[in-house]
C-alpha cells in the first residue's frame, strides 16, 4: 500500500499550496523592507510597545523609513501610543494604507480599529473550543496584514511582539530568519526570569538576539536631576545576550506615550537620549541594505508546512 | 491529509465541497480507477481548524461556498459596534438603489478587496460616513484617495 510520501498532490484539497501562497504574498511585500526586528520580551507591563515606538522615532529622526506593526493583537497599543486611535484602516492604491503619526512614521494596529471596551472577538464555527484554533487565527490575520499594508521601501520594520515566552518562540518561527530580536526586561529578578525563558525559547528557535533593554532602571527625578532605584536590580539571572542600555523611567515622557504625542522636545531627557543610544546600538547589528539590492535571506526558510 | 483508495492503491480526488451546514462540511472524494467514492463529513471544530489558516476548503469553482466559509471574521463583533455590514455588502456585490446606500465604482471595489477582510467592514463603514458627510453619491478612486488624506497623516 502506498504511503503519505508515494502520492504526489493532495487530491485536490490545495492546501499546502494555500499556505505556500500566504508565505509567498508575505515575502513579495516585504521585499523592500530592509530590517525587521521584532520587540519582545515574555513578560507583560515591561514597556515593550513604548520601546519599540521610541526607538522607531530615534531612527527616524537619523532620516531612516520606519514603521510599526502591532503584533498584539488582543492587547494593542501602538495605534494608542502614536496618536493614532480612531484613524480607520483604509484601502491605498494596491494594499492597505498605512497610517502614519506627524512625526511620518507608519503604525498599523488593530487598535486602530477596534475600540478599548472590545475583545477581539472572531466568529466561530465551534464556540467553546477556541484553544483549538485561535492562535491559528491570529497568525493568520497577522500574515495578512505583513502580506498587505503597503509598506513601501523601509530600512527597518519594527514588530511590536505580545507577552508571553512561547508567543515569542511562534513568532520567531513565523517571522524566520529575517527578524532579529530585541528583548526588553525591567531589572527585577521576576522580570529577568521571564526574559530568560524567551532568550531561551530564541536560541532554541535559532533567531538572533540583538539584545536587551533594562527598561524602567530607575526613576528620573527631573527636580534633583538624578536617576534614582524603582525596582530592586536582580543580580540572579543572566541573560546571556548584550545589554542595549538602561531606560530609567521618566514620568514627562510617559505622560506624553499616553496622550500620543510625539516625544519631540524631550531629546536632552536622559530617558530619551538612552533610547536614542539604544537605536543606534541596534543600528549598528543589522544590515540597512543599498536601494538598489534585493532581499537575500528569505522568510520561507521559517515555513515548516 | 491525502486519502488513498484501498480498494486499487490509487490517491483519491477531492471531487466536490458541500455546506457549511452548522459548521459541518462534507467533503467528496472518489477513485478515478475502481471509482469508489467517499464523503468526510467534518464536524465545527475541524472546520474551524482548517479555516483558521485562512484558505479555501474545497474545489475553488464554488465561490458561494468559499464566501461562507472566509467571511470576514468579526462579523459578529462588528455587528455588535454597530458597523452597517450589510452596506460592507454592498461594497462588494452590485450597488443597489437602495436608500442610504452609496455606489462603488468597479476600481473602488477592486481596491477594497485588496485589504484584508478583517478590515474591510471597518474600511467602509469609514470611508461611507466621510462620503456622506460631503454629499458625495459614488465611492470612487478619487473619493478613496481624499479619504486616505483625511485620515491617513
Amino acid at each position: 500500500m502506498k504511503t503519505y510520501y508515494d502520492i504526489a498532490g493532495d487530491g485536490g484539497s490545495n492546501i499546502l499550496d494555500q499556505v505556500s501562497a500566504q508565505r509567498d504574498a508575505i515575502e513579495r511585500n516585504l521585499d523592500r523592507v530592509d530590517a525587521i526586528v521584532a520587540v519582545g520580551s515574555g513578560k507583560g507591563g515591561v514597556g515593550k510597545s513604548t520601546v519599540t515606538l521610541q526607538l522607531s522615532r530615534a531612527m527616524a529622526a537619523r532620516g531612516l523609513s520606519c514603521a510599526v506593526l502591532d503584533a498584539d493583537l488582543n492587547g494593542p497599543s501602538q495605534a494608542h501610543l502614536a496618536g493614532l486611535e480612531g484613524v480607520p484602516l483604509l484601502p491605498g492604491r494596491s494594499g492597505l494604507a498605512m497610517p502614519r503619526t506627524s512625526d511620518g512614521i507608519g503604525v498599523v494596529s488593530l487598535g486602530s480599529a477596534i475600540p478599548v471596551t472590545r475583545d477581539l472577538e472572531f466568529d466561530s464555527l465551534a464556540e467553546g473550543s477556541s484553544q483549538t484554533w485561535r492562535a491559528t487565527r491570529e497568525f493568520t490575520l497577522f500574515g495578512e496584514l505583513l502580506a498587505t499594508v503597503e509598506w513601501g521601501s523601509l530600512d527597518v520594520l519594527l514588530i511590536d511582539l505580545p507577552p508571553g515566552a512561547e508567543r515569542t518562540f511562534q513568532f520567531a518561527e513565523f517571522l524566520g530568519p529575517r527578524a532579529t530580536f530585541v528583548l526588553v526586561t525591567v531589572p527585577s529578578a521576576l522580570s529577568h526570569g521571564v526574559v530568560a525563558r524567551s532568550v531561551a525559547a530564541l536560541h532554541r528557535a535559532g533567531s538572533e538576539i540583538l539584545g536587551f533593554v533594562n527598561n524602567m532602571s530607575g526613576y528620573y527625578c527631573a527636580d534633583c536631576d538624578e536617576v534614582r532605584p524603582l525596582f530592586p536590580v536582580s543580580r540572579e539571572v543572566e541573560l546571556g545576550i548584550p545589554l542595549l542600555g538602561a531606560v530609567p523611567f521618566d514620568p514627562v515622557l510617559a505622560e506624553c506615550c499616553d496622550r500620543g504625542e510625539s516625544s519631540s522636545g524631550l531629546e536632552s531627557r536622559p530617558a530619551v537620549e538612552e533610547l536614542d543610544r539604544i537605536a543606534e546600538a541596534v543600528l549598528s547589528k543589522i544590515t540597512i541594505r543599498p536601494a538598489d539590492t534585493v532581499a537575500s535571506a528569505s522568510l520561507k526558510e521559517g515555513v515548516q508546512p | 491529509m491525502k486519502f488513498l483508495c484501498t480498494n486499487c492503491d490509487t490517491a483519491m480526488k477531492l471531487k466536490d465541497a458541500v455546506g457549511p451546514d452548522r459548521g459541518s462540511v462534507a467533503l467528496i472524494y472518489a477513485c478515478d480507477t475502481c471509482s469508489t467514492g467517499f464523503a468526510m463529513l467534518t464536524n465545527p471544530h475541524e472546520t474551524q481548524a482548517v479555516t483558521s489558516l485562512g484558505i479555501n476548503i474545497g474545489p475553488s469553482t464554488d465561490p458561494e461556498f468559499a464566501a461562507a466559509l472566509s467571511k470576514c471574521p468579526f462579523n459578529g463583533m462588528l455587528q455588535e459596534m454597530g458597523v452597517d455590514m450589510e452596506a460592507s455588502d454592498g461594497a462588494h456585490a452590485p450597488a443597489t438603489a437602495a436608500a442610504n446606500t452609496l455606489e462603488w465604482s468597479p476600481e473602488a471595489k477592486s481596491r477594497l478587496e485588496s485589504i484584508p477582510a478583517f478590515v474591510r467592514p471597518m474600511a467602509v463603514d469609514g470611508i461611507e460616513s466621510y462620503a456622506r458627510d460631503k454629499g458625495y453619491q459614488q465611492i470612487d478612486e478619487q473619493v478613496l484617495d481624499e479619504v486616505r488624506e483625511h485620515f491617513v497623516v
